[in-house]
């Protein structure tokens, strides 16, 4: 009884044990010589595809084992590497980091890549993505693995069914091409519910992610610290026509994830489609499914935009940091980023890495070229600036308040926007 | 000084041996039980009075300590309406799984106490349950509440009623989360009540039918008064179980911490809200103390009443007592 009465005081201690355990497991070989033989461990989320090249490198590289842990989503990766970063052990020695929280990390839990040579292919990466990994003092910190220029997943069996174009160059001349507009998007939603009585959309809340991150500032002002939701017109705005759209029934008032079953039911027709959204759509169906109806169109209402992206840092407290670095700076090399993205589809941050996926097309997909889609979607963008609490917002203030209105416990968008303006304080303020 | 050396006999030195046996018959018994004490100190009492301390600081997750702000974390924790929130939900999950549990354990007890045939076979079926990880146990129900595509979605439709929305209304989202804590620790709880109902003496039973007593009040007034300090245990356990629980909330919406809304966060899940994604490593364990002491209290109160069931003529029994021992002693 007493040992049940400590349970939470235990589970504190418990993180701390994992850790151990798991530093523990990463001791392989001495640190630098080149035939010593060397586990490096790597955790990464979702579906990043970085997996698609352990094998080559273990063959390349003998003396090195890879243990990979893959988590379900970018959500539980930033928590269990806060609960490590916290424990002061624990990490794997190579740690996926999401652009939405790269900027909580603290600088010093992580090592600075240019003591490893990231200067020297420095040119290799998109500037910006470049940048992002770089901290205020210079240090970089993430090697950037993918960015995310957006399309949109459809579903043209259904389209056709309702009556729309389904062909893919169509459909994204339907939806207005490179003017697309969200007004546009939402007439087009209008149709489609009209005509098939089924819902347009699995829930808003992409849609709404989609939006902000095509402002020049999102939830925060381009110094990353200031806020940028009260009072934005622009914001409420977008806000009350999402809104507007669940209580016209775009919505299919599902939750914001795992909805496999409802989209093979065909509960929905479009997805919201950043470049690492692909293997997550994909992964709803079965291995190898090539009849699914998801197709993929070159058009973005409101224009192209970033939405999310990954790099590789190496722990601070590794013990093989030399050959972690060097895994980590090869996982992030275009040849590698374009084997990620053939395998998984997030799309490269490097412009040779994009090149060499130009011709991919995915057959889950109906052949789209996804390679081609991508390289359009991404011409000319530049990620937001994140602040600290950026995903936090995103998961914990407008989540659920979309939600409740996809639900439709809330109609009023003013009633809305307020309720979330309540969140917002209370989460952040 | 070398007369009172020699005048004095050494009858009273104790030889090595002596010695030896001496401070084996003193202290042995404490080593015997000092491994228990010495974990429970390290991951029992040091990360208890560890959190206090961290408490009473202004502590960044990541960041690390900052100034002493004494009960400031308390007082922001007990005027957060999130935290009303989870206590609420964590109460209404607790009352939802810990009553129908315990009247379900006592009746299967009961029903396992009577002479019936394969009673291993029985008994060993209630357990089963216990032993599946609670996580396999969530992922599974997770399918049965689908609010779109579950089996209780399908059913509810072929009546043509409105499917329940079990991950997004309050009150099922509850139903549905006890019914995982009920079918996990039913068959535990029946185990050791039955236990206890086969200490009791049969002829106390026996005497009871001469009196023209009927099996159901045999029941009330020998059965339920004799097993009452398992029925204490019991409680007691549930009571702590229910005030942390945590797996069972947390996966049944895995991409939040208790529901979009916070329809199911409970206690635990809003202070790991507040020490993960939300970095208050003070508030979280200001939350971990008044939950801790939310738990001291609620189980004087549980022990307070099961004690206030009422004791018959007969003295509760101390085979009852004896076997509650055991019982502790193996948990």
């Amino acid at each position: 009884m007493n040992s049940s009465r400590t349970r939470i005081a235990a589970s504190v201690a418990g993180i701390a044990a994992l850790a151990l355990i798991a530093t523990g497991c990463s001791t392989g070989g001495g640190e630098g010589g080149g035939d010593d033989k060397v586990t490096l461990s790597i955790t990464t989320f979702g579906t990043m595809g970085v997996d698609a090249n352990y094998e080559q490198y273990m063959e390349e590289n003998p003396n090195v084992t890879i243990e990979a842990t893959n988590l379900e989503g970018g959500g539980a990766a930033r928590d269990d590497a806060y609960a490590k970063i916290a424990a002061g052990t624990g990490l794997s020695d190579i740690v996926a980091i999401e652009e939405g929280w790269l900027g909580t990390i603290p600088d010093d839990s992580f090592v600075d890549l240019r003591d490893y040579g990231i200067e020297d292919v420095k040119d290799s990466w998109l500037d910006w993505k470049y940048d992002q990994g770089t901290t205020t003092d210079g240090k970089v910190i993430g090697a950037g693995l993918d960015i995310g220029p957006q399309g949109l997943c459809y579903r043209g069996d259904l389209f056709e069914a309702a009556g729309l174009p389904s062909e893919r160059t169509e459909v994204a001349e339907y939806f207005g091409g490179d003017d697309a507009t969200w007004d546009r998007f939402f007439e087009v939603g209008q149709e489609y519910v009209d005509n098939s009585g089924k819902a347009f959309y699995h829930s808003p809340r992409f849609f709404w992610n989609s939006f902000v991150n095509q402002q020049e500032e999102g939830y925060y002002k381009k110094d990353g610290e200031t806020l940028n939701i009260e009072g934005n017109d622009v914001l409420k705005d977008q806000f009350t026509k999402i809104v507007e759209a669940e209580n016209d029934e775009l919505g299919a008032g599902l939750p914001g994830w795992e909805v496999g079953p409802e989209a093979k039911a065909g509960d929905f027709a479009v997805y919201m489609c950043p470049s690492w959204m692909l293997g997550i759509v994909q992964g709803y169906y079965d291995e190898g499914t090539t009849d699914s109806g998801w197709d993929f169109a070159d058009v973005l209402p409101g224009g192209a935009a970033n939405w999310g992206g990954a790099f590789l840092g190496v722990a601070e407290s590794s013990e093989h940091k030399e050959e972690a670095a060097k895994l980590a700076l090869w996982l992030a090399a275009p040849e590698q980023q374009a084997a990620s993205f053939e395998l998984a589809g997030p799309f490269p941050s490097t412009p040779e890495g994009q090149e060499l996926v130009a011709d991919t097309t995915s057959a889950f997909f109906n052949d789209a070229p996804v390679g081609e889609i991508f390289a359009a979607r991404s011409e000319g963008v530049i990620a937001q600036v994140k602040g600290p609490e950026d995903s936090n917002i995103q998961d914990n203030v407008f989540g659920p308040v979309f939600d409740r209105v996809s639900q439709g416990e809330v109609t009023d968008p003013d009633e809305a926007w307020d309720e979330a303006m309540e969140l917002l304080d209370q989460i952040v303020g | 000084m070398t007369t009172s050396t020699l005048g004095r006999p050494a009858r009273s030195e104790l030889t090595f041996r002596q010695k030896v046996s001496r401070f084996d018959y003193t202290f042995s018994p404490f080593l015997y039980v000092a491994p228990f004490f010495v974990l429970f100190a390290l991951i029992g009492v040091f990360p208890i009075a560890y959190t206090l301390n961290v408490s009473l600081y202004d502590w960044h997750l990541l960041e690390g300590q900052g100034e002493f702000v004494g009960l400031a974390n308390y007082v922001s924790i007990l005027s957060d309406p999130f935290f009303w929130n989870a206590f609420g939900n964590t109460v209404s999950i607790f009352l939802l799984s810990a009553i129908p549990q315990l009247v379900i354990a006592t009746g299967i007890a009961a029903l396992l106490d009577q002479a019936i045939r394969g009673k291993t076979f029985w008994r060993m079926s209630i357990l089963l349950p216990y032993i599946v990880a609670p996580v396999a146990v969530t992922v599974i129900f997770l399918q049965i509440f689908n609010q779109y595509h579950g089996p209780i979605a399908g059913l509810l439709e072929l009546f043509g009623l409105e499917p329940i929305r079990w991950a997004f209304d309050v009150l099922p989202s509850h139903i549905a989360i006890a019914t995982m804590v009920n079918w996990r620790w039913t068959g535990y709880n029946a185990l050791l009540l039955l236990a206890a109902m086969q200490a009791v003496p049969r002829d106390v039973y026996e005497s009871a039918a001469l009196d023209g007593a009927n099996k159901i009040r045999r029941f009330w007034s020998i059965t339920i008064p004799m097993i009452r300090p398992t029925l204490i245990f019991v409680v007691i356990t549930a009571t702590i179980g229910g005030l942390q629980i945590f797996t069972e909330p947390r996966l049944f919406d895995g991409r939040t911490y208790g529901g979009s809304d916070r329809q199911f966060q409970t206690i635990v899940l809003y202070l790991y809200e507040l020490a993960f994604p939300r970095r208050d490593f003070g508030q979280a364990s200001a939350t971990a103390w008044i939950l801790f002491l939310i738990i001291v209290l609620v189980g004087l109160i549980s022990y307070a009443i099961t004690r206030a069931i009422r004791t018959a003529d007969v003295k509760p029994a101390r085979i009852s007592a004896a076997s509650i021992g055991a019982q502790q002693g193996e948990s």
